[in-house]
């Protein structure tokens, strides 16, 4: 019971994690209509950048680490668009596509030539959880649980109580409308990368705080971040926060069936279950292409 | 001049591999991102049978059949899906494999790969030297060359290009739209498996490792470099980068500059295939049928 219990409370703190880079991903596809595929490496390049100034020459504690890591995470986001999306605004889906990946593939083998394949840790020695309910939490993982949260207020309260969340919603809806109406696009779309970034490299840190960095994290997170987009109907910001809990979830479940070789394959057969057995409520924000 | 046999050889299975993905992402604009996958599945199956004794004309058509197959299965869930999505699925499944050659210890030995694989003999001919195996592969590539171009200037080719320009007005005209990219992937995929197969039994090791995004990469960058959606695009493509990547192997760099080789070339090739995209997306060679109103009307 307690080692359901535990996969249980695993499963929602990965889930969480999902959950912030399902929303960057749905709020990128919201805005600019389509699928960012270097949204993993973002995710990585975050957890890289922290572990850049928390290791030699600088050697930074966390607190400290963290505004410049986010702050290079969110240029790099910036810069992608920049130099490799704006371009290619008008530019046919298949050509946008084929540079998109091939930026992925690009950023990856960046952080390769940098760091090397080896995974690596932030150098946190482990320790013992505390015992709570039969449970074992530690204060990395409570620290992560509290992360999310604060970070999905924080949405909440951008798109739901603020122009600019509205503004930003008008764009998604319609980007001609919204510009017919007044709406600097160009500064929604902007923000909208700030903080699509921003999720994405915190996201990232948790991760890797949880678990450890290698190049190859961002491209399988971004299949399950996109499965948890899927799940929760695409553009779908709380969709897709609650299709990232339930990856999770069933990710950590589903290991206690399957070999946990498979664990990362999970996300994926979700995706190809929901297409097979729902292929309708894929097709809800479709117009707009 | 072993090396020149080399390169040739290496050439001619990745004009196979590039011409069966330039079917589906140059002709019927399908976003396939995990071509891998089924280059890994023709790898696999040959090698695993040939390893069990099987003779090497059965195990290249279970090969063929296997990679088709999966090729189908895949594309039912996926093929629902609109471009992007499509992308990412096959994105997905090209690591899923990967995942299966790994972990399927019992059948693949796993991380530790497939030694050994026997060269293959055909029609009691053994092709184990360079010169035979060059002979080998210009033949298949020779043969999938044909086959494409009669398959694309068919009637069936002829849909295959009016669903990549307008998928509504296609379905409008009465064609199954759904079917008609099935048909294009399963095709697509069991090229792939061709040249995954000739592949394996040319390097005689496989190991999961060997099937990983590079190769998807590569094989784009091969299609969209030469020109998608021409006959010789990934002909030419082909000859570029292969050249250039299995040049470097034969430098004899020092062995602690690998470490920054290997990622500095796939940057390359990565960033490649963003500034083709961003400055020249028709590739070097331009279709013909796409320029200009006369192709535009062909196809409306």
């Amino acid at each position: 019971m307690d080692f359901l219990l535990q996969s249980v409370l695993n499963g929602i703190l990965a889930g969480c994690i999902y959950a912030l880079f399902a929303m960057g991903l749905t709020l990128i596809y919201g805005v600019l209509n389509f699928v960012n595929f270097a949204h993993g490496e973002l995710i990585m390049w975050g957890a890289y950048f922290l572990y850049l100034f928390m290791e030699k020459p600088f050697g930074l504690p966390i607190p400290l680490a963290l505004p410049p890591a986010l702050f290079l995470t969110i240029l790099l986001g910036m810069g992608t668009d920049q130099f490799v999306f704006k371009p290619l605004r008008t530019a046919n889906r298949l050509t946008l596509l084929i540079a998109a990946l091939g930026l992925s593939f690009f950023l990856r083998n960046g952080a390769q030539f940098f760091w090397g394949a080896e995974i690596r840790t932030y150098g946190f020695e482990i320790k013992r959880g505390m015992r709570f309910l039969g449970v074992s939490i530690t204060l990395n993982q409570i620290a992560i649980i509290l992360t999310s949260i604060l970070c999905i207020l924080f949405l909440y309260l951008l798109f739901h109580r603020s122009r600019m969340g509205k503004s930003m919603r008008a764009v998604s809806d319609n980007l001609e409308l919204a510009r017919v109406v007044g709406i600097d696009t160009k500064r929604t779309i902007r923000i909208a990368w700030i903080i699509a970034a921003l999720l994405a490299g915190v996201g990232g840190i948790l991760l890797a705080l949880d678990t450890n960095l290698q190049p190859g994290m961002g491209l399988i997170n971004l299949v399950k971040a996109f499965a948890a987009t899927l799940l929760g109907g695409v553009g779908n910001l709380w969709g897709a926060f609650w299709g990232g809990i339930l990856i999770g979830l069933a990710e950590n479940l589903g290991v206690l069936i399957i070999s946990p070789g498979y664990k990362d394959a999970i996300a994926f057969g979700i995706m190809v279950l929901m297409l097979l057995i729902r292929p309708a409520v894929l097709f809800g924000s479709e117009e707009s292409s | 001049m072993d090396l020149f046999l080399h390169l040739c050889i290496m050439i001619a299975i990745y004009i196979i591999f590039a011409l069966s993905l330039n079917l589906e992402v140059g002709y019927t604009g399908l976003f396939n991102f995990g071509h891998v996958a089924f280059f890994g599945i023709g790898a696999y199956t040959s090698a695993l049978l040939t390893l069990h004794q099987v003779p090497f004309e059965i195990s290249l058509l279970c090969a063929l059949a296997f990679a088709g197959v999966w090729g189908f299965f895949l594309s039912i869930p996926s093929l629902r899906l609109r471009g992007d999505y499509f992308g990412i699925a096959t994105l997905g499944f090209g690591e899923i494999i990967r995942m299966i050659f790994q972990n399927e210890v019992w059948l693949t030995k796993g991380p530790m790969g497939l030694p050994g694989i026997p060269k293959p003999i055909l029609f009691s001919i053994r092709f184990a030297t360079l010169p035979h195996y060059l002979l080998l592969v210009s033949g298949f590539a020779s043969v999938t060359f044909v086959i494409l171009r009669v398959i694309l200037r068919s009637p069936f080719g002829r849909v295959l290009r009016a669903i990549r320009e307008d998928e509504v007005a296609t379905g409008a005209l009465g064609k199954n739209v759904f079917r008609f990219r099935v048909k294009s992937f399963v095709i697509g995929s069991t090229f792939a498996g061709l040249a995954g197969t000739l592949w394996a039994h040319y390097i005689t090791f496989i190991s999961p490792g060997d099937f990983t995004l590079l190769e998807t990469i590569l094989v784009l960058l091969i299609v969209v470099m030469g020109g998608k959606g021409t006959e010789w695009g990934p002909i030419f493509g082909g000859i570029v980068l292969i050249f250039f990547q299995e040049s470097l192997r034969f430098l004899r760099l020092p062995a602690e500059w690998t470490r920054y080789l290997a990622p500095l070339q796939q940057m390359i090739f990565g960033g490649l295939l963003v500034l083709l995209m961003i400055y020249r997306p028709e590739g070097l060679i331009r279709d013909k049928g796409k320029v200009g109103h006369a192709g535009h009307q062909r196809t409306q």
